[in-house]
């Protein structure tokens, strides 16, 4: 089996000789969308209006992904980089306490509403919607295709509890979990730090989290899926990424642009080692590109790359 | 004018080689690895002027004092005997001029700035007619469309897209579609500095540096945790150099604060292309001369 046979990565990906599963995902996602709050419009009544004595003050505000910039400035590009449709805000006040902040992004897919909150992991892991973090001041989850967000003025311990309350009010109104990008399956489990994962398409995101160029030589666009991981073993780091193309062609002209500007040096082995001493190859295979970014070691490196492409055969 | 199309590519192992990116944590000025030097010859001076009771404990900034620092850091960028002549070095009854201040709600340019800014420009004989302090708005606004000369004063803080919020980045609002600029990390932010309704205009810049914010999170990229009571102000006629030198007071403010490496996240290469690819000043240390002014505990450079 090869990995196109075996991996439908996303929403545009799949040949023609794939119809079937094609049709059949596309009705998953419909049924999906009849049992679930389909955007923020059917999840706006279900949201709370007062919780823990916050009430909800003022009209609700909807942003789109051109309006959505006289909201939260340049933070706006990053929602419009995982395909944010709609963003739902709505304050809570409460006499002689801070006011609290809920925004409710619809990122159209459970996949991009996963792949907006690994943009920020940092905080404690607390047990609302199917992933969520808390930082003084800042609550962040994700629930089926929304990312939600919780934001205090001014951290207190009764508005951090409010803030936990509502969050888990909004989970439960989202709808059921929905699921995880399809390339986080061909990541090697040994040692990957999952709550590090980045999954992401637009290449300032990439740089965001690890600078590579200043050009996208990788190629990405709101077509490519593409997961940015972390490996300890035994003493040793690394970081991997993998990227699905939408076609075989693309993923073939981004390992030779990756060679080009970033690995000249790799010689016929493929690896090369940079200049702080660690290793770098990459490999296509079919609509896979998979880069060893840094590894401590060549062997570290080789393993990594073999085991994500025996993941991605099926193997 | 820099050539835009046969632009090199810049990559991680460009840093790598001067061991630069986690290293120290810096990126600004780097991109000169590949690219022409920048067109300015000479020195940029930047004044850096600080006094801890220019702003409170709860962030409030003390008009008498912030005025007399922008005085005390104007006269020492014009090497003027005092500060009456060096407003009037800068501006005159003839001139028209636009303050582009900033007015993003979490942290705006202090309004006591905005009305020092002002006055000392009606000092200097500048009409009142003839002044206008405007951020979103200046597109439309009659002063700024006949401007011929520019103040541009905002605070530093860090951005999400473009690594930090800058006085280069301040002049944004000039354009009808911001967002195109937004490419790569809004490395193209320079190319707005060459625009007929700004080139050549701005003749002061000031990085207000009283409470800048050193770390985002969140939509709304704010959290009082990451403001602090730097107390300073960042006054040059070269914008490269100001926003340069506040760079690195933010790199040293991460670089203190968090026990991890986290350089400024995505790299503000803005900066370095105002410089190598703009020629709108320098951005090299060792290419700006940098008088410290007042209070010099935790100055971070």
């Amino acid at each position: 089996m090869t990995a196109q046979q075996m991996n439908p990565y996303g929403r545009h990906r799949t040949p023609a000789p794939q119809l079937f599963g094609l049709l059949a995902g596309a009705l998953m996602i419909a049924m999906t969308a009849m049992t679930h709050a389909a955007s923020v419009a059917d999840l706006q009544p279900k949201l709370p209006t007062r919780v823990s004595g916050w009430q909800a003050e003022g009209e609700d505000r909807t942003f789109d992904d051109r309006t959505i910039f006289g909201y939260i400035d340049g933070a706006g590009e990053v929602y419009r980089a995982y395909n944010m449709r709609a963003c739902l805000s709505r304050r809570f006040a409460k006499d002689g306490q801070t006011d609290i902040t809920l925004d409710v992004f619809d990122m159209g897919s459970p996949e991009d509403a996963f792949g907006v909150f690994t943009h920020d992991t940092d905080g404690e892991r607390v047990d609302i919607g199917q992933d969520a973090r808390y930082r003084p001041g800042w609550l962040s989850f994700w629930q089926n295709r929304f990312f939600v967000s919780i934001y205090l003025d001014e951290e207190s311990a009764a508005a951090e509890l409010a803030v936990k309350e509502l969050g888990k009010q909004v989970a439960a109104a989202a709808g059921k979990p929905g699921k995880r990008p399809s390339i986080l399956g061909l990541l090697p489990a040994a040692g990957l730090e999952a709550g590090a994962i980045r999954f992401l398409h637009h290449p300032i995101v990439l740089n965001y989290h690890y600078y590579l160029f200043d050009q996208n030589i990788l190629l990405l666009s709101p077509r490519t899926d593409a997961a940015l991981a972390s490996y300890r073993r035994g003493g040793e780091q690394a970081r991997l990424l993998l990227i699905s193309y939408p076609q075989a062609r693309t993923a073939r002209e981004a390992l030779a642009g990756f060679h080009r500007h970033y690995l000249p040096d790799a010689g016929s082995s493929g690896f090369a080692r940079l200049e702080n001493g660690k290793w770098s190859a990459a490999r296509q295979r079919d609509r896979m590109l998979t880069i060893v970014l840094e590894a401590d070691s060549r062997r570290f490196a080789e393993n990594l790359l073999m085991e994500a492409e025996r993941n991605a055969s099926g193997e | 004018m820099p050539n835009k199309s046969s632009k090199p590519v810049i990559t991680r192992r460009d840093f790598l080689k001067t061991g630069s990116y986690v290293a120290a944590g810096s990126l600004v000025g780097l991109p000169l690895l590949h690219r022409a030097s920048a067109q300015t010859a000479a020195k940029s001076r930047v004044v850096l002027i600080r006094d801890r009771s220019a702003v409170d404990e709860n962030g409030r900034v003390n008009g008498p004092v912030l005025e007399s620092m922008l005085d005390q850091a104007v006269v020492a960028m014009l090497d003027a005997p005092d500060a009456a002549s060096a407003w009037r070095r800068l501006f005159g009854p003839d001139d028209v001029v636009g303050i582009k201040t900033n007015a993003w709600f979490r942290l705006p340019t202090p309004e006591a700035l905005e009305t020092a800014l002002v006055f000392r420009l009606g000092q200097a004989g500048v009409k009142s007619g003839s002044i206008a302090v405007d951020d979103r708005g200046i597109r439309d606004n009659p002063v700024f469309m006949r401007s011929t000369a520019l103040i541009n004063v905002r605070p530093m803080r860090t951005h999400h897209w473009s690594g930090l919020g800058t006085l280069l980045k301040n002049y944004i609002m000039f354009v009808s579609a911001p967002w195109s600029y937004h490419g790569n990390a809004c490395e193209r932010l320079g190319a707005i500095w060459q625009k007929p309704q700004v080139a050549g205009k701005t003749r002061l810049n000031i990085l207000v540096m009283l409470t800048p914010l050193f770390h985002g999170i969140g939509p709304h990229h704010f959290s009082r945790r990451y403001v602090w009571p730097y107390a300073g102000l960042i006054v040059s006629t070269d914008p490269v150099a100001a926003d340069a030198t506040g760079a690195r007071i933010i790199e040293a403010k991460r670089k203190a604060f968090f026990d991890d490496q986290r350089p400024i996240s995505p790299p503000p290469l803005h900066i370095a292309a105002a410089d190598t690819r703009f020629g709108l000043g320098n951005s090299n240390a060792d290419r700006i001369e940098l008088l410290r002014l007042g209070w010099g505990e935790q100055i971070l450079i």
